[in-house]
């Protein structure tokens, strides 16, 4: 298990961003859905040490992260895509991904070829050494991808990886997770549903800070049948039945 | 765009040309390498071919249709020369350097010029068709034409007209392969 | 590989183009090339710092550093020499009351965010951004003392009055960069760094000029070492503080 998750919480103030998340995780690749404010950046940023949980049990990689020495050794293994990706304008797509491959403590003598192998699975070959200030959005939402794998991590952590990307490239970009998926634990969180229905073994769907549904996305899709319009894709129904669910059941409780 | 601007671009250091130089002649110079080389050291003469070619496309002189092709070749051929140095001398290709009439000073050259024989060698048709099998008995293994008459069970006259024949081939196939000419065919 | 669109999803199989040999893998081959020709080349600095730190992701984090930067070391120069040439012209030794100045500004823009575009990407690394802040902040230092040595220095020679402020002005450099980056990690910004520092030294010096009618009072009077270095003491500790990655609950 890469990921073992229980009870984790995190608090801001008086809000529970995360409010009792149990979860664990081993090889292959995991949706986790909801939307916006459910609480899917926090988990991922636990999970990514960026920030630290208000309570509850937290192992990633078999290690505690509470201590310095464990979690940098995690650090050298996971591969991190943020929400939000700053980028160095002036520095080139090679440039970028080397800088954040020395910062992961990667034997120097390893990285140029790591870094030219993580530039050419995200298809920006013919870009690595153009400067990050001329790429699109979606080619540099791949420099940010290509960063997060140059180190072969076994704890991928993406925070939606496809925005930017245009359908063709997603397709691609599916194809590259289940290659990732076989050996690591790839976790994505996004809002697009059908996004990530092709490519994950196993989706968990967050709603107000706690996960309402786990499971695969075939049953997902069979929570909901019978419910929906016609046109709906089906996971997407079966993501808002779900929802409904939950949101109605904290509802009658409160 | 065509070679001679790929190499014009490589030359003012845009990588990409260098990428798509690679994409389509990796391929047949692979193919070439490979009937001479194992395919490991295939790989690495292919890598050092084309780092050559991006530190060395400032020197490349434009010259009409597959001079790029040429040059390029003449880069793997110089590359697959030093690690032929390595492998040591291959008996089996000296006398299809002497049949093919040519000697070579340099040895870097020479090792080059082994690989090129053994490629034409292949072309006279698979081991043991007829050519190749008289040529070989003959040159390589060197035995009188009344032996190789007998082992190959046909008239002594049909092993010389054979072996005459083998030798034509080789000096046609070596003479397509000057160093002078183009990048032979592909 | 005619593209920058599409994706591959197995970099090993490049090769998708003509009819290389079936046993050769010309999509590790193009990695073998592509690694050489994108590679960069640390400088000396670099290298020394790396084998120094025993770290070559921190090495390349501090000569990134924006206030390591060519463009900056020239401008703190520049303003040094104007200050020397100043203190060459009056007599009064300006160098040493506006290294300190420099320096905090230095020390501030030595720190991210506010600064680090990609710092959330910065705060999960195995190179942790406190270690990055502290080397920066080291290199910035010393840096600074150096070039604010030699200016001193060479005022003092020039105008033997102010010979007894060629080191003295060193403590009050570290309060004042002290101050600065406790502003700047506290606030988030380097920014706010840079203005609290600077104004919380025009503040002080013009205090000490009103109070004894000495500009460099603040400087060389010596009674003020040991509140220098408590307050310096007080504010690193602050910066650590508001750096720190509390530990998990586990």
């Amino acid at each position: 298990m890469n990921v073992e998750i229980s009870d984790l919480t995190r608090r801001f103030g008086r809000t529970h961003a995360v409010a009792g998340v149990s979860l664990q995780a081993g090889a292959g690749v995991f949706g986790l859905l909801g939307p916006n404010g459910a609480g899917k950046t926090t988990l991922l940023r636990m999970m990514a040490t960026v920030i630290p949980p208000s309570s509850g049990k937290l192992r990633l990689l078999g290690r505690d992260p509470g201590s310095y020495g464990p979690r940098r050794e995690i650090r050298r293994r996971v591969g991190y895509l943020p929400q939000n990706l700053g980028y160095y304008p002036g520095f080139t797509v090679a440039e970028f991904v080397e800088y954040f491959a020395l910062l992961k403590d990667m034997p120097s003598r390893q990285v140029p070829r790591a870094v030219a192998a993580a530039v050419e699975q995200v298809g920006l070959g013919d870009k690595a050494r153009s400067r990050l200030r001329t790429l699109s959005g979606g080619m540099l939402r791949r420099a940010g991808i290509a960063q997060a794998i140059v180190n072969q991590p076994e704890l991928l952590l993406l925070d939606e990886p496809t925005a930017g990307l245009d359908p063709e490239q997603r397709v691609t970009f599916r194809a590259l997770l289940r290659d990732l998926g076989e050996r690591a634990t790839v976790i994505v969180s996004t809002h697009l549903v059908e996004d990530v229905g092709a490519a994950c073994g196993e989706v968990a769907l967050m709603d107000a800070g706690k996960i309402v549904f786990r499971g695969t996305p075939d049953e997902l899709t069979a929570r909901g049948e019978g419910s929906g319009a016609a046109g709906d894709a089906p996971l997407e129904r079966g993501y808002s039945a779900v929802l409904a669910t939950a949101r109605s059941a904290t509802a009658v409780r409160s | 765009m065509d070679d001679d601007e790929l190499i014009a671009a490589m030359a003012g250091g845009d990588d990409a040309g260098l990428r798509e130089l690679f994409s389509r002649h990796a391929p047949w110079l692979a193919a070439r390498l490979r009937a001479v080389l194992p395919a490991s050291e295939v790989e690495d003469v292919l890598q050092e071919t084309f780092l050559a070619a991006w530190r060395g496309a400032g020197g490349y002189r434009p010259g009409g249709s597959g001079s790029a092709g040429g040059w390029v070749w003449g880069i793997a051929r110089r590359q697959a020369a030093l690690f032929l140095r390595r492998r040591g001398p291959a008996e089996l290709l000296l006398p299809a350097m002497d049949a093919g009439g040519r000697h070579e000073a340099d040895p870097a050259e020479a090792a080059v010029l082994r690989a090129e024989l053994a490629e034409a060698v292949s072309a006279l048709g698979p081991a043991g068709s007829p050519n190749r099998e008289a040529w070989r008995l003959m040159y390589v293994e060197d035995r009188p034409v009344a032996e190789v008459a007998q082992l190959t069970g046909v008239p002594v006259g049909t092993v010389k007209s054979r072996a005459h024949r083998a030798r034509k081939q080789l000096r046609a196939a070596l003479r397509r392969r000057e160093p002078a000419g183009d990048g032979g065919e592909r | 590989m005619t593209g920058g669109q599409e994706m591959a999803g197995d970099h090993e199989s490049l090769a998708g183009h003509g009819p290389g040999p079936g046993d050769v893998d010309l999509g590790r081959v193009w990695l073998g090339v592509a690694a050489e020709v994108w590679r960069r080349h640390p400088g000396p600095a670099e290298r020394a710092a790396g084998r120094l730190l025993r770290s070559p992701g921190l090495a390349r984090a501090l000569v990134t550093a924006p206030s390591l930067l060519a463009g900056w070391l020239i401008a703190t120069a520049a303003v040094l020499l104007a200050g020397l040439f100043a203190t060459l012209g009056t007599g009064t030794p300006y160098v040493p009351l506006l290294a300190p100045a420099v320096a905090a500004a230095g020390i501030a823009y030595a720190y991210g965010p506010g600064i680090d575009p990609a710092w959330e990407l910065s705060r999960s690394m195995a190179v942790s951004d406190r270690m990055v802040l502290l080397a920066r902040a080291l290199a910035v230092f010393g840096l600074n003392a150096a070039l604010g040595l030699a200016a001193a220095a060479a005022g003092a020679a020039a105008v033997p009055t102010a010979a007894a402020v060629t080191f003295g002005w060193l403590v009050p450099m570290t309060a004042v960069c002290a101050l600065a980056l406790a502003a700047a990690t506290l606030a988030r910004s380097a920014n706010v760094g840079v203005i609290v520092g600077v104004a919380g030294w025009a503040i002080v010096v013009l205090a000490g000029q009103s109070a004894s009618g000495r500009l460099t009072a603040v400087i060389t009077d010596t009674v003020l070492v040991l509140p220098y270095l408590a307050f310096a003491a007080v504010c690193a500790a602050i910066a650590w503080a508001a750096t720190r990655i509390p530990r998990g609950t586990s």
